[in-house]
């Protein structure tokens, strides 16, 4: 009797979980969408998106670039996802180069005028949307620990390495993130690449952690686990806007920035739905949605900046490389885990 | 000479097998080289051997390694000690409070695993409330010691669960023997009791060492600069996309886990640990020496509170504007997480599949296991390899192996890659329960003609009935509340609540994430409850010895 309760008690779960048969859905007007971008943006964007075209999206979200980018390897052999979006360029690069890319052309980025550094000579990646890497303080912690004693808020990179932020400033792992590993290429074409190692190796002395997650950064300085950060403005920014963060965002001179991409996955499903995916995220309404909601700076001229950031034009950027710094990629990580070692 | 050793294995066979028997041996096998064997073959050839060769010039992964090993064997050994504590205080029946240190033990299970970790920053980091706004304190957890903190506390529920299931089949007339022969209460305690439980405690620590050499959901947030096999593996991919490097640093972890084995193997397998005669015994359990009951009680307490904290930490979180600055109470949080509702019933369809995934396999692996079958060491080393794959590795194996085919992107890869990679909570439990029950009662059966499948289902099955309920609810909830895996497996259109509290947490969504989590708690609860009424109902009327 016994027995047949907890057989009778598992086929009935079980029965209850049972999945519709694989294969049934028709393809059709239907797109899957591997978005790097927080579920909010994302949603509301394929929203506008299939309200405009009548194409329905599946969209995955994950915070992080990189975990997509490895799905998307291991889906080599019979991709899922017809488009790939969010995350810097440099995650989008080497999946062109793998052959893993289709190449697009699309009509509204050349009617826009977008400048063409943003997107892929070959057409491999589209540049939708731009961030650039910040200095972050958490004004709480600053105003009881640091004003007191009467010390300058850092305004340059260099500030950042002088002795008082010993062990009170963190930043994302330039071994796991693309914001840590910009940051890290961007001070070898600061200051050449011996003079670069010596500045992060004394900066080094200052860091209480290197984040394994970009996001991770700003989660903690928020908290006040750390009294300065390195972090994109626009996370900064958001955080102080949507949830009153104590955090006060400076752009320093000789920063550098990240092209936000959107590609086509070869092989996928629908690519006719693919394209019509990449026209409609150059176009104004989502690139307004991504700034309004993930404070991100649009690529397009006649959207507006994104609230509380300083207009894209007055930033002051180092002359960043792009093509050589994923080239040197493997070397400049191999380089810190020898010179740095966390 | 070789000739007669075959004809006499195959006597030996047809002797202990029929073809019922067979053939579902046989269909296990299959299974298990399948679902197990072959997606960690797929990661495995993945790299080059050049690839391999450069492994030791990588510092850090030669650092991980050996951070990886210290955890292990703090965390193993307070995992398992608390573990012991726990069970003991459950399955006594003098002792106060054993429901509520049951029901604490029970609680980490529920969570995802990084929602411990995440609580503890809250409680106990800078700006904790324990530390920060109680006590005053500039603590930082972040490191080793919030690391070590935080597994014990995430896997003495592994160890409790296992190590009480032998302690509870334990005859009490044993104990009231020896102390008729005179014995002292601690040595009843130590010749005796925790004599009979090492196959429940060893086996324990086995899947405790690996649960923590897989461990990254923790790792993750609270070990700060302290690289770890596990972790790094995740970041390969997590921030580099590097396949490559994740299946060289798993393929590291496998080296340690299959030592762990081994070992587990010669400690255990040795010795003889018949309690369950068949004969009956409804003897009261003799009374526990106080010393021992207050000792235990004061250490179940402590941990109690421990367990009690990441709780109040979530719900806090759930309820509060934000954390650690703006204290008054607010619904808002609940309205986000509301909207991702439909994710906890795609959670319960995937740990229901997966649970029944793990039951099954794990208590028919077990019992194939202790027939005389050719093979039979395979079979249980596959069962218990699982176990040693970290999350990632399992739900990339699945993806390498499993795309191509009509398996790819459904729901069934989750549900398979989830039970098989619990596989070894199922296994374990049912093969401790089953290495107690003398033989004389099989032979009995097999003299009055029960065929081999007819020994499993009249005599073995309603004594493993609590094992194979306890290998669903476990698998369940752990299929409930993984990341690892279904980061990689999960489809679009089939997002499971866990991945959207992760993403919310890595987006900076605590309260909501606080909030989802929340839910997630009292479904997996009410889930868990629900069938352990019926189970507990079932488990009583069934013939346990």
């Amino acid at each position: 009797m016994g027995r047949t309760a907890v057989i009778g008690l598992i086929v009935m779960l079980a029965a209850l979980a049972l999945p519709g048969l694989p294969g049934a859905s028709a393809q059709g007007g239907r797109i899957v969408v591997y978005s790097a971008l927080p579920d909010l943006e994302t949603s509301l964007i394929n929203r506008e998106f299939t309200r405009r075209t009548g194409i329905q999206v599946e969209a995955l979200s994950v915070a992080a670039a990189g975990t997509l980018q490895a799905r998307i390897r291991a889906e080599k052999d019979r991709p899922r996802a017809d488009i790939f979006v969010g995350g810097s360029a440099d995650f989008h690069a080497p999946l062109a180069r793998e052959g893993l890319l289709l190449a697009y052309r699309s009509p509204v980025f050349t009617e826009a005028r977008i400048s063409p550094t943003y997107r892929d000579p070959n057409g491999y990646w589209h540049g939708w949307y731009l961030g650039a890497l910040a200095i972050i303080i958490n004004t709480d912690r600053w105003e009881r620990e640091m004003a007191p004693r009467r010390i300058p808020k850092p305004a340059t990179w260099d500030d950042l390495a002088r002795p008082e932020f010993r062990g009170q400033f963190i930043m994302p792992s330039p071994i796991t993130t693309g914001g840590g590993y910009i940051f890290v290429a961007a001070q070898i074409f600061r200051l050449g690449e011996e003079r670069a190692w010596a500045f992060l190796r004394t900066l080094n002395g200052n860091v209480a952690q290197y984040t394994p997650t970009a996001p991770g950064t700003i989660t903690l300085l928020e908290r006040g686990e750390a009294v300065v950060g390195m972090m994109w403005a626009h996370e900064g920014i958001g955080a102080r806007i949507l949830r009153s963060a104590p955090l006060e965002v400076t752009v320093p001179p000789d920063t550098a920035f990240e092209i936000g991409a959107v590609s086509i996955l070869r092989g996928g499903p629908n690519p006719a739905g693919a394209r019509a995916y990449v026209d409609f995220l150059l176009t104004r309404l989502p690139q307004d949605i991504n700034a309004k909601f993930g404070f991100r700076y649009p690529v397009r001229g006649d959207v507006p900046v994104p609230l509380g950031a300083t207009p894209f034009e007055q930033l002051k950027f180092v002359r960043y490389d792009r093509d050589w710094a994923v080239e040197h990629q493997a070397r400049i990580r191999e380089r810190w885990t020898r010179e740095i070692g966390r | 000479m070789r000739a007669g050793a075959v004809a006499l294995e195959w006597r030996r066979l047809r002797r202990h097998a029929d073809p019922g028997l067979l053939a579902v041996y046989t269909g296990a096998l299959l299974l298990l080289a399948l679902a197990v064997l072959y997606p960690a073959y797929r990661v495995l050839v993945y790299p080059s051997w050049a690839d391999y060769l450069a492994i030791p010039r990588s510092l850090r992964w030669l650092q991980a390694a050996r951070n990886s090993l210290v955890m292990m064997v703090l965390s193993t050994a307070s995992a398992t000690l608390v573990g012991v504590l726990f069970a003991f205080a459950t399955t006594r029946h003098d002792l106060p409070g054993r429901r509520l240190f049951r029901a604490a033990a029970m609680l980490p299970l529920f969570a995802p695993p990084f929602m411990v970790a995440f609580a503890y920053i809250l409680m106990f980091g800078r700006q904790g409330l324990v530390t920060r706004t109680l006590l005053g304190l500039d603590a930082n957890i972040f490191g080793w010691h919030g690391l070590w903190l935080v597994q014990t506390v995430a896997f003495f529920p592994l160890a409790m669960l296992i190590i009480a299931g032998v302690l509870e089949a334990i005859n009490p007339s044993l104990e009231h023997a020896a102390r008729n022969l005179g014995a002292p209460e601690g040595a009843v305690l130590r010749t005796v009791t925790l004599a009979l439980a090492r196959p429940g405690i060893a086996g324990a620590m086995l899947v405790v060492a690996i649960s923590v050499l897989a461990d990254f959901g923790n790792a993750v947030i609270i070990a700060g600069n302290f690289p770890l096999l596990a972790t790094e593996a995740w970041f390969r991919m997590e921030g580099m996309g590097d396949l490559t490097g994740a299946a060289l640093v798993v393929g590291m972890l496998l080296v340690p886990t299959v030592l762990l084995f081994l070992l587990e193997r010669f400690w255990v397998s040795r010795r003889v640990y018949v309690t369950v005669t068949g004969r009956g015994s409804r003897i009261e359990r003799p009374p526990t020496p106080p010393a021992v009951r207050w000792a235990v009680l004061l250490a179940c307490l402590l941990v109690t509170v421990l367990v009690a904290l990441v709780y109040l930490g979530v719900l806090a979180g759930a309820f509060t504007a934000v954390w650690g600055r703006d204290w008054s109470l607010t619904l808002e949080h609940w309205h986000l997480a509301r909207d991702r509702a439909g994710t906890l019933w795609a959670s319960v369809r995937v740990g229901t599949l997966a649970g029944v995934v793990t039951a099954v396999t794990g208590v028919l692996v077990a019992f194939l296991a202790t027939r005389p079958l050719p093979l039979r060491g395979v079979l249980d080393f596959l069962a218990v390899l699982p176990g040693a794959l970290p999350g990632v590795f399992v739900g990339v194996g699945y993806v390498l192996a499993f795309n191509p085919t009509p398996l790819g992107g459904t729901v069934w890869a989750v549900a398979l890659a989830l039970g098989m990679w619990h596989l070894p909570m199922g296994y374990q439990a049912a093969a401790a329960r089953l290495r107690q029950v003398e033989r004389a009662i099989e032979e009995a059966a097999v003299n009055l003609g029960a065929t081999g499948l007819r020994v499993l289902r009249d005599i073995y099955l309603p004594m493993l009935l609590r094992a194979l309920a306890e290998a669903f609810a476990v698998s369940f909830v752990r299929g409930v509340t993984n990341v690892s895996i279904v980061v990689f497996l999960i489809a679009p259109g089939q997002v499971v609540a866990t991945f959207a509290i992760l993403n919310m947490i890595q987006n900076n969504i605590w309260g909501a994430a606080a909030a989802l989590t929340t839910m997630l708690l009292l479904l997996t609860v009410v889930a868990v409850g629900a069938s352990w009424l019926l189970l507990g109902r079932a488990v009583r009327t069934a013939p346990v010895g």
